[in-house]
């Protein structure tokens, strides 16, 4: 009978062990659901949890920089709506918020600082309940809705991009991109707007590479005059089409011949032959250099911006012909119109280049000060010397050249226009430029898609948007 | 020595405070406090204490540890029902009480469990009769095809069918442990009894057949079947028993299988629940959103969405406790489980009479199966059962029925004999 009983005890003991196994196992599988696949599981499209998550806190604003509200969560009924009281006018820069397509723009760069605590916290689950607060922080930006919205309007139907800097700060004033899109219909017109051809997501201040054209030659005449290869007074003899060998042939645009021009008349007509013909004589090195010292290979010029960087050609294999066509904007060079606004930004300010940036403040929902964003030099590529005589030149291309366009009556505006070719069709129209130029207040890159003269067409936007920023 | 009653009431504050600290936070959360919950809240800590100090006057023994493990499962089921069904919050409460008297009652009554080895086949009348009862008179409930209505009162007879049918088995099987042992027939490499003696085996198999295929309650099926097999081992200690069970509960499943579409779903489902995750899946899906939003720490309570889960509040309720209390919420109440179960086998185990030995073993596997079931069909490691998770899951009968086991399981850690031998 003992022996029975031990029998029966070690056999209740197998089982007892059999079926705690199991249990343990379970604890280790369930382990593995709540660790391992929880990022899975989370973050799985069909989870609903994130969609009425995110509609049951208030996110913060995001406002302009006279507190002008360009996002804001409205409360309808038990939850909260993002709202943008300037729809497609600022789109790609505040971005939009979508529980099923994400994040964009501000709304994606500042999320956390938006909805009140930093992700850090929000992987604390429970305890980041009594961390973080019940309204996000606002993100007040550098940006000006009325020079925006001016901006915005005088793209009109064109596809483009309009960026406009204070050169003495980097401070962006306006960053339009078009076509744009309606951050307040993202869920509804998702398809329609993701399969675009001419993706309005696309923010073509930071993400549209262009050829720079003529614009370029601003940089150009820097360098010529650094390198002293050529000073205020030297003239050369312009035909209506410069040869290169072995069998390139530079053009004027309107094959016009110009005779013994300097510098300044060079700029101001924008001669293709003139430039051509100093970019051969800084040759590969120097163009390069030149390149450098403004920065164009020096990416990226800020975390928050998104930029893309400039396509720089191999100035080491270039052949004079590309080297020539490097030195009018043409060629394999493709650059932002960012980068445009900020050289010419720097001879809007003796010579320095400042960080351009977006956002100015942060502040909690109470209205005291989070965070404060304070200008920062970016580069020095010139001296302020070289600066001034550039931008004196600027100025008579808007004064008696393409860019008369843009002149402003008592305002006095430096400028320079671009016709830049491109294998997509008709002609992208360029200004660039800054005013006053006495006291730059803003710098600005304006490029309009396939639209023919920047004289004609980028010119007279450029002066709305001068006129925009300097009331 | 130390007073093992005083052991207990301590640890019962310890479950007291985990109760009542989640019924406040909900509360909170709500920024509303209900005085009539937080009075239920107090009155179920109340008769928690009241049952040890009635266990402690009566000059019982028995493991301190099943009634503490009983109220902080029970705290952890209120807190959740309050949070994601708050209008069963005092029905469930009202389950709970009574099944605190049933304890009592089950802790005097198996006294004499001895006693009740003499009724084993009215014990094994019972239920089977209660399976049966609930095959041939059960109503569609929620899902379940396992429910009894009888007026106003209406309960899951399975819940208790499984008390009885353990005690019939317990006493069948220990009074002819010898036979089973000593098996007397040689069929190819397996060893058999004579089938009278398995003759009760079957019934049970074929009843959990009979619930399978006319109920669909693979739980119910599952657990019975699994019983009467561990149950089997236990007393012969022939794994061919198991061996040979289980390829008859596979081949009953494979037919099941090709024959009925509802349990092909679940197996696909369970293989692959990413094939329909909006249909077919959906309530697995939800389960498994859940817990894996819940992560390590939980959203805490009330920041979860557990409510997006169909029936969440009786087969579903762990997942709720998953995500909002996190893994360490639902990892406890697992280590909560493995504990009152290893407590359960370790009181069989220092038992000396066979046929209680029996009986808390068969209460513990059950237990264990039960557990295993359903908290392995949420976290989708196995097929899903409906069947409830004990002392959590919303519902009278299940409540009810687990006090009684557990009083008969502190009844029998009391050590019969243990003076005198």
């Amino acid at each position: 009978m003992r022996n029975d009983m031990k029998d029966l005890t070690q056999n209740i003991r197998k089982v007892a062990f059999g079926l705690l196994s199991l249990l343990v196992i379970l604890f280790i599988y369930l382990s593995y659901i709540q660790v391992v696949q929880s990022e899975f599981l989370l973050t799985h499209p069909l989870n609903r949890r994130t969609i009425e998550a995110a509609h049951t806190t208030q996110y913060g604003m995001i406002l302009d920089r006279n507190d002008e509200k360009l996002a804001y969560s409205k409360k309808e009924g038990d939850i909260f709506k993002r709202k943008y009281p300037y729809a497609a006018i600022a789109a790609q820069v505040v971005g939009y918020d979508s529980v099923t397509y994400g994040r964009s723009g501000m709304e994606s760069a500042f999320n956390g600082d938006l909805t009140g605590n930093s992700t850090s916290v929000a992987h604390l689950g429970a305890i980041s309940h009594v961390l973080g607060k019940k309204a996000g922080n606002n993100v007040t930006l550098t940006l000006d809705i009325n020079v925006q919205e001016t901006a915005y309007k005088a793209l009109g139907n064109h596809k483009g991009a309009i960026v406009a800097i204070n050169p003495k700060t980097g401070a962006i004033l306006a960053m339009v991109s078009k076509p744009s899109f309606d951050p307040n219909m993202i869920d509804q017109q998702w398809k329609n707007i993701s399969t675009d051809e001419n993706s309005p997501l696309l923010n073509r201040v930071t993400q549209g590479l262009y050829p720079p054209g003529s614009t370029i030659k601003v940089m150009i005449a820097e360098a010529a005059l650094k390198e002293k290869i050529t000073d205020l007074k030297r003239t050369i003899f312009c035909e209506a089409s410069l040869k290169i060998p072995p069998d390139y042939i530079l053009q004027e645009s309107h094959l016009e011949a110009y005779g013994n021009i300097n510098l300044e008349k060079a700029l101001a007509v924008s001669s293709n032959v003139f430039f051509g013909t100093l970019s051969l004589e800084l040759g590969r090195n120097r163009m390069a250099n030149t390149f450098e010292r403004f920065g164009f290979n020096k990416y990226p010029v800020g975390q928050d911006l998104q930029e893309v960087a400039s396509h720089l050609p191999k100035f080491s294999s270039l052949g004079d012909g590309d080297l020539a066509q490097t030195g009018i904007g043409q060629g394999s060079l493709l650059v932002t119109p960012l980068r445009m606004a900020m050289l010419t930004s720097s001879f809007a300010n003796k010579g320095k280049i400042m960080k351009p940036y977006l956002v100015h403040k942060i502040t909690d929902s109470d209205g005291n000060l989070m965070k404060t964003f304070t200008p920062e030099e970016w580069l020095i590529p010139t001296s302020s010397q070289l600066a001034d005589e550039i931008s004196k030149m600027m100025v008579g291309v808007v004064q008696n050249g393409t860019g008369s366009s843009a002149s402003l009556p008592g305002v006095l505006v430096a400028g320079k226009t671009g016709t830049a070719e491109n294998p997509q069709g008709d002609s992208h129209a360029w200004f660039i430029g800054f005013a006053p130029a006495d006291n730059p207040q803003v710098a600005i890159a304006v490029i309009v898609e396939n639209a023919g003269f920047g004289g004609s067409i980028a010119a007279p936007i450029a002066r709305q948007v001068f006129r925009a920023a300097l009331q | 020595m130390i007073n093992i009653r005083q052991l207990e009431r301590n640890l019962l504050v310890v479950a007291g405070i985990i109760m009542l600290n989640g019924i406040l936070a909900v509360s909170l959360a709500h920024e509303f406090i209900d005085y009539q919950v937080l009075g239920a809240a107090v009155l179920i800590f109340t008769g928690f204490m009241m049952v040890n100090a009635v266990l402690c006057k009566a000059g019982h023994v028995g493991d301190p540890l099943f009634l503490p493990l009983a109220a902080v499962l029970v705290g952890l089921g209120l807190i959740t029902i309050l949070r994601i069904k708050p209008e069963l919050f005092m029905l469930q409460v009202i389950w709970v009480s009574v099944g605190l008297g049933a304890f009592v009652v089950s802790v005097f009554l198996s006294r004499r469990l001895e006693q009740i080895a003499y009724f084993k086949y009215l014990c094994g009348f019972i239920g089977v009769a209660l399976l049966l009862s609930a095959i041939v008179f059960g109503v569609d409930i929620g899902g379940n095809k396992n429910w009894i209505i009888m007026g106003p009162i209406r309960f899951q007879p399975s819940e208790f069918a499984k008390i009885f049918i353990v005690l019939f088995l317990a006493a069948y099987l220990s009074e002819r442990r010898e036979l089973l042992t000593l098996a007397t027939k040689h069929y190819g490499p397996f060893v058999l009894p004579h089938p009278r003696f398995i003759a009760p085996l079957i019934t049970v198999w074929s009843i959990g057949m009979l619930m399978f295929i006319l109920q669909r309650d693979m739980g119910a099926a599952l657990l019975y079947f699994g019983l009467a097999i561990i149950m089997t081992y236990m007393v012969s200690g022939r794994f061919s028993y198991v061996i040979i069970g289980m390829s008859l509960f596979l081949i009953g499943s494979i037919i099941c299988y090709n024959f009925y579409s509802h349990i092909q779903v679940r197996v696909d489902i369970w293989l692959n629940p990413w094939s329909d995750p909006s249909g077919r899946a959906y309530q697995i899906v939800q389960s498994l959103f859940a817990l894996g939003s819940g992560g390590i720490i939980g959203s805490g309570l009330t920041y979860g969405f557990p409510t997006m889960i169909p029936e969440v509040h009786t087969d579903f309720i762990f997942a709720a406790i998953g995500e909002e209390m996190g893994l360490m919420g639902a990892g406890a109440v697992i280590m909560f489980y493995i504990i009152m179960i290893y407590r359960a086998f370790r009181a069989s185990m220092l038992s000396l009479m066979p046929f209680s030995m029996m009986v808390a073993a068969g209460l513990a596997v059950s237990m264990a199966l039960q557990t295993f079931l359903i908290i392995g069909g949420v976290i989708k490691f196995f097929p899903l059962t409906g069947i409830t998770l004990p002392f959590i899951s919303y519902g009278g009968s299940s409540i009810v029925s687990n006090f009684i086991l557990l009083g008969m399981l502190f009844s029998i850690s009391e050590v019969r004999g243990y003076n005198a031998k």
